[in-house]
């Protein structure tokens, strides 16, 4: 059994207490449902425990891998519900997998979350509210050119949060 | 170009990579992006972040959903009773696998058990497993011993020895006495279980012995 494979208990348990949160956090977006969620949680720890021998700390993470199996586990619980009609639609196939999809918008959140107050304001004023930079910049009582370094230092920070978090585009 | 005057035109890069610079600054920094690569590989770097934004929801940046707490013991115990699932499952094929060669064994004795007199044996009375303890590393033996009127029966399992290792099994009596039951050669990657008989009455037994090769080991019954 080589290092770090889920074979005892107390190795679940470790794993669970590192991973859950996110795996739950991830688990929640792309289903959209509380109840699903810890269904896909729980089948994920059953099946990475199940397979515990095959993981092998050399080609990646503990966590890398057990998202990997709770994206599989997503998917075949997707495929158990409605398959939404995105294709019919729009006529236009998706770039990328739905699943995928959720997995970096749940990426991008996780990295949100993680930078500091500062920098999440200005992104989300400036950008996702579409608010012109004069108007956060009188709102927050600072000159216009630091919202604009704000979002500089803002977007390096969520750089660095989601290469913390395993992006790697 | 200084470093200084690069630190102003990149504190514009967040805003050019999100596109929403003002036309008035853009031409400038445009300029400054022809003449710099550092810059330009700043940007690029940014503009991959920038590309993901539409993709997240701003409605979930404050707070993460978080897993109840009873979930963390629900895991546990599914993995737990899976565990015990599968542990029962191959106990059962081992069972089986013995039973089959069993019938072979009970239909040459059974001549001989129609000779025996009723009740003198432990016929239907509950099987024992018996488990070996202090054995070198690796190495395992467990037994089932079931009573039957002509003797009792024994199911052996070794592991962690040598191909081809001899083993005899006995049992043994109150007053020290062996009773034999049989030998067969441990064979590596083949079936491991070996079926033998000895005539002792399980209810006068009082250990079941290996010699695996050189080693003798018993175990209390």
């Amino acid at each position: 059994m080589p290092p770090g494979a889920l074979s005892g208990e107390r190795d679940v348990r470790e794993a669970y207490a590192a991973h859950a949160g996110e795996l739950y956090g991830f688990a929640v977006r792309s289903l959209g449902d509380a109840g699903l969620a810890e269904e896909a949680v729980q089948e994920t720890f059953l099946r990475a425990w199940r397979a515990g021998e095959r993981f092998d700390p050399e080609i990646g993470s503990l966590r890398t891998w057990l998202f990997a199996i709770l994206r599989n586990v997503v998917i075949d619980f997707g495929r158990a519900r409605a398959v939404r009609p995105r294709v019919a639609e729009s006529g236009v196939e998706p770039a990328v997998e739905p699943i995928d999809e959720a997995l970096l918008g749940w990426q991008i959140e996780e990295a949100m979350r993680r930078i500091g107050e500062q920098h999440r304001q200005v992104l989300l004023e400036t950008y996702y509210k579409g608010r012109p930079y004069a108007e956060v910049a009188a709102d927050l009582g600072v000159p216009e050119g630091t919202v604009k370094s704000r979002v500089y230092y803002g977007l390096r920070a969520l750089r660095v949060a989601l290469e913390e978090i395993g992006y790697d585009g | 170009m200084t470093a200084e005057r690069c630190r102003e035109w990149r504190e514009l890069l967040g805003a050019y990579a999100l596109d929403r610079l003002p036309v008035g600054e853009r031409a400038g920094l445009e300029a400054h992006l022809e003449g710099c690569a550092e810059c330009r590989a700043e940007l690029d770097s940014l503009a991959g972040v920038a590309r993901l934004m539409p993709l997240a929801d701003p409605g979930r940046f404050e707070t993460a959903p978080s897993p109840p707490a009873a979930l963390g013991d629900r895991v546990l115990a599914a993995v737990e009773s899976e565990r015990r699932a599968s542990e029962r499952e191959s106990r059962g094929r081992r069972r089986w696998r013995l039973g089959l060669a069993l019938s072979g064994v009970a239909a040459a004795t059974a001549a001989l058990a129609i000779f025996v007199l009723a009740g003198s044996g432990g016929e239907g009375a509950p099987e024992r497993e018996v488990a070996f303890h202090s054995l070198p590393p690796r190495m395992e033996i467990e037994t089932t011993l079931v009573p039957h009127s002509f003797g009792t029966e024994i199911h052996v399992y070794v592991s962690g020895v040598r191909s081809g290792t001899l083993c005899r099994v006995f049992l043994r009596d109150d007053a020290g006495r062996r009773s034999s039951a049989g030998s067969f050669r441990y064979r590596w990657g083949e079936d491991s279980e070996a079926v033998l008989t000895s005539a002792l009455d399980l209810s006068n037994a009082a250990a079941v012995g290996i010699q695996v090769g050189r080693q003798t080991f018993e175990a209390g019954v």
